[in-house]
């Protein structure tokens, strides 16, 4: 039992000092590109951002739109159907966008760390690169990083955008509500705090997405298998992760609300 | 040198002066497994050094401590003065500027071609235009035989090739030492004669100390200045291949021969796991069963 909780503590020591040298090296190869390549950090950017654009705008329109239909007929029962138009702005600005968003990217950015950085780790090339003198953190890690915490907000902006029209299409045409009534209803329950809360929290996601997909792949040790077994560890941890903090945050949010430092 | 384990224990080389690689009592245990023993040994500058020794001897152990992989429980290794498991990273950097490595799977970047591969390290460790790295990749990739795939990736290319290209780039900066992971594992033995009489070259026309991990047993002969001989991480025999042909050591003599039978207890196990599994039909029936295929 002492033993397991010492290798646990260890764990989540390297862990930390994984996630500082990511963020220290992160940063520091904004100004130096000795630590990892420009041209790497654009790649990652392409391939975390500009290429999960597609999914983000589907899933995005889909669930605005399913919100929108599942909630109208309950809401008409108590009062103006047209209040719809604030549930959907608020929940998806302040939770479901940013929320959705780090889950589809956890899965499709994250799982891919693992294993492209688990394979790596099986296959000597992160031991090769510290032995050429390279830090593999900065070399490898930091460029995701980096891509992630600029492009999964981009990704959470289209989300949020697309549940938004996805919404606002089902409620005007299926549900007969006016263009006139569905913004002023977003005017009156939506607030920039909301959009720029959530915007925080994709940043804090993204930075759990990277630095956990990207340690568990790092510390894959034997076969191929294993870094199957790591990507699956690493999503579940990301979920947990996420989950808590976005509970963690709102909560923080809510007080500042109650404090009046946000509106 | 050769003879029994107990005279041939305290080989240490050559004076630490004119070491490549000092090791002082170096020891590394996994939970409550010694690995390695207590190693004290020199490498001199310039000859081309083969340790060997039976799977689970310690080798690749061995290998990640001297070059900074991992850590030792005690002891010191140093690299041309600098030492190998200094806290300080820029001291273990400038240790690892002295050496290249070849790693058994060649561990070449799958993301880039083999030109990128090679001029990864001149790019960061040195200030020089494009177009000299360009022509020092040029060269290196020239020397292993390799020209012709540079812009080739590492997917693209065979066990042989990678081999030669990742020794293009353990030697891209010029280092001093080159450390080799069973460079002829998974070969034909064509290769294994290629990758061979490179490390000959590199170490008689460039003075390269070349440190080779493998049990190749006509590479052993072929490229070796001495022979190193780990067992339960000790070393149990050094000495020049001429010495260990002759030697009378019971664990050399078996390895060498290839016995199922011995003092190194490997095969033993298997034998008595065999019995176990195959009871009486073992010995009644079909020979000699797991021994004589895993021997």
């Amino acid at each position: 039992m002492g033993s397991w909780v010492n290798r646990q503590l260890a764990t989540l020591g390297a862990a930390v000092r994984f996630g500082g040298a990511a963020i220290g090296f992160g940063v520091r190869g904004l100004f130096n590109k000795r630590i990892y390549p420009r041209h790497d950090l654009i790649v990652q950017m392409d391939y975390t951002g500009a290429r999960s654009t597609v999914i983000m705008v589907l899933l995005g329109f889909l669930v605005g739109g399913s919100l929108v239909l599942q909630t109208t007929p309950s809401l008409a029962r108590y009062g103006p159907a047209e209040l719809v138009a604030g549930v959907v702005g608020v929940s998806v600005l302040r939770t479901l966008g940013p929320l959705l968003a780090a889950i589809i990217f956890a899965g499709r950015v994250g799982a891919g760390y693992t294993a492209e950085l688990g394979t790596m780790a099986v296959s000597e090339e992160i031991q090769a690169l510290d032995t050429m003198g390279i830090h593999p953190v900065g070399y490898l890690v930091a460029p995701r990083f980096m891509a992630a915490v600029l492009m999964l907000p981009a990704c959470t902006v289209l989300f949020d955008l697309s549940a938004l029209i996805g919404g606002y299409l089902v409620g005007v045409y299926n549900f007969g509500i006016t263009h006139e009534a569905w913004m002023d209803v977003t005017a009156r329950f939506v607030s920039m705090s909301n959009f720029t809360f959530g915007i925080c929290k994709s940043v804090v996601f993204a930075m759990i997405i990277t630095l956990v997909c990207c340690f568990k792949g790092f510390t894959v040790k034997g076969s191929g298998m294993e870094v199957g077994r790591a990507t699956m560890q690493a999503i579940v941890i990301c979920l947990i992760l996420i989950i808590f903090s976005d509970f963690v945050l709102s909560m923080v949010y809510n007080f500042l609300v109650k404090m009046r430092i946000v509106d | 040198m050769s003879g029994s384990p107990q005279t041939s224990l305290p080989a240490t080389g050559v004076e630490s002066g004119d070491a490549a690689i000092v090791v002082r009592n170096l020891t590394k245990t996994y939970d409550d497994n010694v690995v390695l023993n207590d190693l004290t040994f020199n490498l001199e500058r310039g000859k081309v050094y083969v340790v060997m020794g039976p799977s689970g001897c310690g080798k690749s152990t061995l290998l990640r401590q001297l070059i900074g992989a991992e850590s030792p429980d005690a002891g010191q290794v140093t690299i041309g003065g600098v030492d190998m498991h200094s806290p300080d990273r820029k001291v273990r950097d400038e240790a690892r500027r002295k050496f290249g490595v070849l790693f058994q799977s060649a561990a070449l970047l799958n993301g880039l071609t083999v030109a990128e591969n090679v001029a990864l390290p001149i790019q960061r460790h040195t200030d020089l235009p494009q177009s000299t790295i360009d022509l020092m990749v040029r060269l290196k990739l020239e020397l292993v035989g390799m020209g012709a795939a540079s812009d080739k990736y590492p997917y693209e290319i065979s066990g042989g090739m990678k081999k030669r290209a990742g020794l293009a780039r353990a030697i891209a900066l010029d280092p001093a030492i080159v450390f080799y992971d069973e460079p002829s594992a998974g070969l034909d033995p064509v290769m294994i004669g290629v990758i061979d009489k490179l490390i000959m070259d590199l170490t008689n026309k460039l003075g390269i100390t070349s440190v080779v991990i493998t049990h190749e047993m006509p590479s052993i002969f072929r490229i070796a200045d001495e022979v190193l001989m780990l067992y339960n991480g000790r070393f149990v025999f050094r000495g020049t291949p001429e010495q260990l042909r002759r030697s009378s050591d019971p664990l050399v003599r078996q390895f060498l021969n290839g016995d199922p039978e011995g003092p190194i207890n490997a095969p033993r196990q298997l034998a008595e796991l065999s019995d176990r599994l195959l009871g009486g039909s073992r010995r009644a029936g079909n020979g000699d069963g797991l021994t004589g295929a895993d021997a």
